[in-house]
């Protein structure tokens, strides 16, 4: 097992059973020293040698999930790190650490090995600065094509203007790729369209009325999150933040994520009444979150803002209310604390049971009459049933999760595979469907809405009857946290749309030395290649709504 | 001398021109009848179709989606449609870089038109005595789906002429539409024909006037709706289709193609597509009322008050299918055109034949 040096002392993590000796013996010589990070142990491995060892893992080890790409740099190196972790058992974690020199920041890709290690190292290079060999495609992912520098690494100078033109994405020296022969027509989809949820901009080539080829460019709603958090103080600064990731009204799943990964790092208790009140608003984020799903995708298929969509707000809405009555806040909640939560329930409580259980009362109720206008509706299953197909072995190698990599079959749900909160203690079941395809994807946000209606009464319950004076909503948290410096920890929650992860590396200040969040939207998003080729137009625009991305977690 | 393309009832241009120039009409004097009646149908149209009629669809489209629409300008928010009016008119006109001029000029104002000069031989039934045909010729039913199928040729128009991908798509799609869907729409308003035995409007609303059956009382009159309740509900299909709306709207389709051949045009010339769009479901649902509904035909109220109602509820039925119903794709629609819809309207064709020749 794993000797945890740098770790605070305290209930660490446990390491769940992954042999490390084994994987070090698997990795033989590649492995020039062993690390510990919080969540798991790390292989440091020379920069040549990252797609051998990678193989290795994954094809010996069943290591099948890259989740995350963190790069960031050191005084005296560059460092990518692959978290990667299995999807059967989340639990088992293994961090692939690869250091480079300042000089020459060159690591071979991992893109031969996961398909998702494509995007993921596209965004190192254009943040962070490292080049990455054998890369299919290694261009900027955020930032403009013509940016200068790479904002995230130490030498580059934040007072030196840019002039980005107003062909920011156009490469002004690159050759022209039109073809006056070609058959096929190029198609610029955004980023001002009715159907790309916010600012997304697919580059898409088309033959006829079918995708030959699609690329989404994304970065129009880069808001340097990641760099803000690195700015402010773990204790209150950051918080705020996570609200402004997926605004789908689902921020309470953000907040969660940074909670859950700044907990561990100091090392924070949460009492068991915090955890039930952040597992019930939680959940009611999520149905609200899912409900937009539901209405959007709906949207695109059905061309207008038409009574499915309208519907699907409304009762979105009555959860924001619930969510406004708790939190004082529609969207932008900032209700969590490091510890707990920021207040407690509203009073009269009653009352307010009152409302969450009349809304569950209703719920079954509604989404009969979804499932009467939309899935059973016979040109809405012509429509979806079949497109936008991604099988499970393709949406592991594009690192999909949440409804999209549950709509293929994989059962995978952090809120089960790696408990956090309440979510154990209670009885609900995760939600899969073996279609693969868009309907599937629906159907799946449909019935998690159920899911999350059980966890939700439930939750009610528990705090109804909870003794008065035991309702204690946060844990002592010094006013200032510390964490030791070098200290590493990638933890993930199951947000709205998948595994949203953070990866915070502290460096003995106040402040997060690196703050790397893992965006289960961007994730999905590359897979949209692997669903559109090939189908018709609709079906791409269909195929983008059931992935259901939120452009401001994505670009962060 | 006045020659009247039919005698019997008067139609309007006529009853203009006596009572402007008295009984004998010089070729002049009929034409200025013929204008001023044009004038008064083309705005009694206008004022359903493009002043009512977005008001309605926006009530309409609340209704349907639990939400209230305009209701502060003006009583029931009614004014708001002469204040859009306002705001449209004053926007600056953009012209794209490279669009094939006269070619977009002409797009818009040809699909207004079309859809206009096919109320021509609408038999709109008479009010205050007045009746408000404008033209009964022999060849009414062929000439309002000629004048119809021009709106195709104005949205290919727009489409290629606005120098854009959405648009040139959206021009294509609508060609490919409605020329998928125009065969069944007429080849199933020629199962009609079939039992009227005449194109004249005027016509195959009299025909319809007679009683089909009487239950307990009431007279069922043979609507040809009544007769041939399969032709009906295929022609309402091809309908929505041929005005392209939901689950037809494919030349349009917002969240794929911006707004179809619409995307680049603005200001008045945006009016233009937008208000010819209405005329142009307007007209198809007269055409529906003509040949299916009886026409003016109704108890009590006059034919033009019967004649607006059923267009309306056409109207309604449209606006309905817009707001509970996907759209297809553009193969599965082409799909349904040609492997579905035509091959059911030819069969209902040859069956309504064989028991025309057989039984009557």
């Amino acid at each position: 097992m794993s000797s945890q040096e740098k770790a605070p002392e305290g209930d660490l993590p446990e390491t769940h059973g992954v042999d490390y000796d084994a994987l070090e013996e698997l990795l033989g010589d590649r492995v020039i020293r062993r690390e510990s990070h919080l969540n798991a142990e790390g292989f440091v491995i020379r920069p040549d040698e990252v797609a051998g060892a990678l193989d290795l893992l994954r094809n010996d080890a069943g290591f099948d999930h890259l989740s995350m790409v963190t790069a960031q740099d050191y005084e005296d190196r560059y460092e990518s790190i692959y978290h990667l972790t299995k999807y059967d058992d989340r639990t088992q974690e293994v961090s692939v650490i690869v250091p480079t020199d300042l000089e020459n920041p060159t690591s071979e890709s991992a893109a031969s090995v996961y398909k998702t290690a494509e995007w993921h190292e596209r965004e190192a290079y254009d943040l962070v600065g490292i080049d990455y060999e054998n890369h299919p495609d290694l261009r900027r992912i955020l930032l403009p094509e013509t940016w200068q520098g790479h904002p995230l690494s130490s030498d580059y100078d934040q007072d030196k203007p840019q002039v980005v033109t107003l062909e920011e994405h156009v490469n002004p020296v690159a050759e022209s790729q039109e073809d006056p022969d070609s058959d096929t027509m190029f198609l610029n989809i955004g980023p001002h369209h009715p159907a790309t949820h916010g600012v997304l901009h697919v580059k898409t080539v088309l033959d006829g009325e079918q995708v030959a080829d699609v690329e989404p460019d994304i970065g129009y709603l880069h808001r340097c999150e990641e760099q803000m958090c690195q700015q402010g103080t773990y204790r209150h600064q950051i918080m705020p933040y996570p609200d402004r990731w997926d605004y789908s009204s689902a921020g309470l799943l953000n907040e969660w994520a940074y909670a859950r990964v700044a907990e561990d790092l100091n090392d924070i208790e949460v009492p068991e009444y915090a955890q039930i009140i952040r597992t019930m608003s939680a959940e009611l984020c999520r149905i609200a979150a899912h409900m937009l799903a539901v209405g959007t995708f709906c949207l695109d298929i059905y061309g207008d803002f038409t009574a499915i969509f309208m519907y699907a707000m409304r009762d979105r809405e009555k959860t924001q209310n619930i969510l406004e009555d708790l939190t004082g806040q529609r969207m932008m909640f900032n209700y969590f604390r490091l510890g707990g939560v920021v207040w407690d329930l509203p009073e009269p409580r009653d009352e307010f049971f009152e409302k969450i259980r009349d809304f569950m009362d209703d719920l079954p109720g509604t989404l009969e009459e979804y499932h009467d206008l939309i899935t059973g509706n016979e040109i809405f299953q012509k429509r979806t049933i079949g497109t936008g197909v991604i099988d499970a072995e393709t949406a592991k190698q594009y690192g999909c999760t949440g409804p999209v990599a549950r709509a293929s079959g994989i059962d995978y749900d952090l809120r089960r595979d790696d408990p956090y909160g309440y979510y154990d203690e209670l009885d609900w079941d995760v939600v899969t469907e073996d279609g693969c395809d868009n309907f599937a994807r629906l159907l799946v946000r449909m019935r998690e809405v159920e899911e999350s209606a059980k966890i939700i009464k439930q939750c009610v319950d528990l705090l109804e009857d909870w003794p008065e004076d035991e309702r204690n909503i946060q844990s002592n948290v010094p006013r200032t946290l510390k964490p030791d410096a070098d200290t590493e920890v990638y933890r993930a929650v199951e947000g709205a749309k998948g595994e949203l992860g953070i990866y915070v590396r502290s460096d003995g200040t106040d402040k997060p030395g690196r703050f790397k969040i893992r965006s289960p939207c961007f994730n999905n998003l590359h897979s949209l290649e692997a669903m559109a080729e090939g189908e018709y137009v609709p079906d791409l625009v269909a195929a983008l709504g059931s992935l259901d991305v939120i452009l401001g977690e994505v670009d962060r | 001398m006045f020659v009247p393309l039919q005698s019997d009832p008067v139609l309007l241009p006529e009853t203009i021109g006596r009572v402007l120039f008295g009984g004998e009409i010089a070729i002049w004097q009929e034409a200025v009848a013929g204008f001023i009646a044009a004038f008064v149908i083309a705005n009694v149209m206008l004022a359903n179709a493009g002043v009512a009629g977005p008001w309605a669809k926006r009530k309409i489209t609340a209704a349907f989606t639990d939400r209230i629409a305009v209701d502060r300008v003006g009583p029931a928010g009614l004014l708001i449609i002469p204040a859009a009016a306002v705001q449209l008119m004053a926007k600056e006109l953009i012209i794209p870089d490279g669009a094939d001029r006269p070619a977009y000029d002409i797009a818009p104002i040809l699909l207004a038109l079309s859809a206009l000069i096919g109320f021509a031989v609408i038999p709109m039934g008479s009010i205050f005595g007045i009746n408000l045909q404008m033209a009964d010729p022999e060849t009414g039913l062929a000439y309002v789906f000629a004048v119809a199928s021009i709106a195709t040729l104005a949205l290919t128009m727009g489409g290629y002429a606005s120098n854009n991908k959405y648009s040139l798509m959206g021009g294509l799609r609508a060609i490919a539409q409605n020329i998928a869907y125009e065969i069944p729409l007429i080849v199933t308003a020629a199962s009609v024909v079939i039992f009227t035995g005449t194109l004249q409007t005027s016509e195959i609303v009299a025909q319809q006037a007679e009683p089909l059956v009487t239950i307990a009382g009431i007279t069922i009159p043979s609507w040809f709706a009544f007769v041939n309740p399969f032709a009906f509900v295929l022609f309402m299909v091809a309908n929505l289709a041929e005005v392209g709306r939901n689950p037809f709207d494919i030349p349009e389709a917002p969240t794929e193609i911006v707004a179809g051949y619409m995307t680049e045009y603005s200001s008045i010339y945006f009016v233009l597509f937008y208000m010819g769009e209405f005329i142009h479901i307007f007209l198809g649902g007269a055409i529906v009322t003509t040949v299916f509904l009886g026409g003016p035909a109704g108890p009590i109220l006059p034919g033009f008050v019967w004649f607006l109602v059923k267009i309306w509820a056409v109207f309604l039925f449209t606006q309905w299918a817009r707001s509970a119903v996907p759209r297809v794709r553009i193969d599965q629609l082409i799909e349904i055109g040609w492997k579905g819809m035509l091959v059911l309207s030819f069969a209902n064709l040859v069956l309504t034949a064989v028991i025309v020749g057989v039984m009557l």
